[in-house]
């Protein structure tokens, strides 16, 4: 079986027995960006060390020393979070030479862990997307059909792992930017529960709503990552000292007896009729492993979409500020201090971030906070309220992830309200501050991936895996490899 | 909710988001901002308590807090060396007026 095909917990495995050599490994990964990243452009920059430090760590499994828990395993970064001395450019012109000179607190830990950093993967700017046809460094393809977006803003990530540039990937999610690209390129995302993985060195987007997560095949694979990027971390002020309970010990648990509901409104006349039939399909899976399935209801969620669209640009245009020509790389001239300042964000930014930060000054600007912030925010209580209800019947919630399989690059260029729209079962997970997580469940027939979303309670991701991971057991969807030249065969 | 923005308010706004925008930007920035101000103007029709509390962080805590302990950081030449101009101690721009 070549390497492509086995999955990250089986790479380590074969690292740890003395089958596989670190260098070997790291190797053929960086042979398969080289010959492939091309068509697919997922990565925005390759580590130049990634050889040596496979390298060194081949010496010490020979020398008999202590390694990390994954050591020698490739794993790809989303370009929006702090690689020290590797360009991080979160997919932006005005980051374009920008160089982070620490890293970010889950890059720590797994280097920690011994895992290699093999390359920086391209996004949405600033994670402001759903496509990634907003990067500077031009659009992801989808590897399933390569004239497709991936989703974004992960989306990078999304198709190197569906297209087996890396084995595993690490993404962000703000509005559901883990999940629908994995949705769309067909692999497990995981989005954890706010303050369960600290966003130290992630470049912020909306702090109230972004968090870091796995992007990988399976659900034991993110199990593994979570296992290592999860804590608490002092760096982060919201960073929760509440600990996520052990993701891959309860894994094998079987599913009798747990609660799972559907929330029927959400099945509406956006919802494309094939992914309704293959979310209906996985619900039967559920039932027969032995979960309950019972209707609910969250009465706000169709108003998550209008909530995020206010909170988040609001956001956005607070943390944005920083880029202005002072500190990070990129300057346009301009007479003086203010007309510089003009200049580097008219020039340095993309349209889309631009059309965000003008939303959240006119939202945030003098007599329009109650209006939209406020207002915004007191839905979001009430979306928060309807999960809270809600997880007092059941133990998980299933739908859609998204509500039509991917769609063609271009496609919404010109109809922002569209691209929104890919959103919208996604959300309101970012808004309530849960845990959320999208399952590959079969494809449309003309063999593009379609996902499930299960959302669970705060830090218990546990649930999450453990659920993802029983389905994936007597599933093939996850095994299941878009053609060539990107099938685990080749 | 608020009415939707005219070119002057883009105008306007832009000048606050310190961001230059040519005439053209203007007027598809304010076509954009009305589609989806539109759109959020559904927030409206949500019945909310009189007693409702916003929810700003996805997580209620305290304030997060610790010792006051020295310890080393990035140095002040790693800093620098992103900046698009400094003496080698200080950013270095234009002149402030």
């Amino acid at each position: 079986m070549t390497l492509s095909a086995l999955n990250a917990d089986v790479i380590v495995d074969q690292l740890n027995a003395g089958e596989l050599k670190a260098t070997d490994c790291v190797q053929y990964f960086l042979d398969r960006i080289q010959t492939h990243d091309a068509e697919l452009n997922a990565f925005v920059s390759i580590s130049q060390t990634a050889l040596e430090q496979a390298e060194a760590i081949d010496q010490r499994r020979k020398a008999g020393q202590t390694v990390g828990c994954l050591a020698g395993l490739p794993i790809a970064i989303k370009d929006g979070i702090c690689v020290s001395g590797q360009p991080t450019t979160a997919g932006s012109k005005m980051l374009e030479k920008f160089t982070p000179p620490y890293d970010a607190t889950i890059v720590e830990r797994l280097k920690s862990a011994d895992a290699i950093i093999i390359g920086k993967t391209n996004m949405d700017e600033f994670a402001m997307g759903s496509s990634t046809e907003n990067s500077f460094f031009g659009p992801t393809s989808n590897p399933w059909a390569t004239d497709r977006v991936p989703g974004g803003s992960s989306g990078g990530s999304a198709a190197c792992v569906a297209g087996r540039l890396a084995p595993v990937a690490i993404g962000s999610d703000t509005g559901g930017s883990i999940r629908q690209p994995a949705s769309f390129c067909g692999i497990t995302g995981l989005k954890p529960t706010y303050g369960s993985v600290s966003r130290y060195g992630l470049i912020a987007f909306a702090s109230s709503l972004d968090q870091i997560g796995p992007m990988t095949r399976t659900a034991k694979e993110s199990a593994l990552l979570m296992s290592v990027i999860a804590g608490f971390d002092p760096r982060d002020s919201t960073s929760s000292k509440e600990q996520i309970t052990d993701c891959l010990s309860g894994l094998e648990t079987p599913l009798n007896g747990i609660r799972i509901g559907v929330c029927r409104n959400q099945f509406n006349d956006g919802l494309d009729q094939e992914v309704e039939t293959k979310i209906n399909e996985a619900t039967s899976v559920f039932k027969l492993l032995g979960a309950e399935i019972k209707e609910i209801e969250l009465p706000h969620s169709q108003y998550a979409v209008a909530a995020y669209y206010v909170i988040a640009p609001c956001e956005a245009s607070s943390n944005l500020a920083r880029y202005d020509g002072v500190r990070y790389t990129f300057r346009a001239p301009g007479n003086d201090l203010e007309e510089m300042y003009r200049n580097t964000r008219g020039q340095g930014f993309g349209n889309e971030v631009k059309q965000r930060i003008m939303l959240g000054t006119y939202a945030l600007s003098s007599g329009y906070y109650e209006a939209y912030y406020l207002k915004a925010s007191k839905v979001r209580r009430m979306i928060k309220q309807d999960y809270d209800d809600a997880f007092q019947k059941v133990d998980l919630i299933l739908g859609p992830t998204t509500p039509t399989p991917a769609f063609k690059l271009g496609e919404h260029a010109e109809d922002p309200l569209a691209m929104y729209l890919a959103d919208v079962y996604t959300v309101s997970a970012n808004l309530a501050g849960i845990p959320a997580i999208s399952v590959p469940v079969g494809q449309s027939k003309n063999g593009l991936p379609i996902g499930l979303q299960l959302q669970g309670r705060a830090f218990e991701e546990n649930t999450l895996l453990r659920a993802a991971h029983q389905f994936q057991n007597v599933t093939p969807w996850h095994d299941t490899s878009p053609s060539q030249p990107w099938r685990t065969q080749t | 909710m608020a009415g939707t923005p005219e070119q002057t308010t883009v105008n306007q706004v832009a000048k606050l988001a310190r961001i230059h925008l040519d005439e053209q930007q203007i007027e598809s920035s304010a076509e954009k901002l009305a589609q989806i101000l539109g759109y959020i103007g559904q927030l409206d029709e949500v019945e909310l308590p009189e007693d409702i509390t916003p929810f700003f962080g996805a997580i209620e805590s305290v304030n997060a807090i610790r010792g006051d302990q020295l310890q080393t950081s990035v140095s002040r030449k790693e800093i620098l060396d992103n900046a698009p101009d400094s003496d080698g101690e200080f950013y270095l721009v234009p002149p402030v007026f």
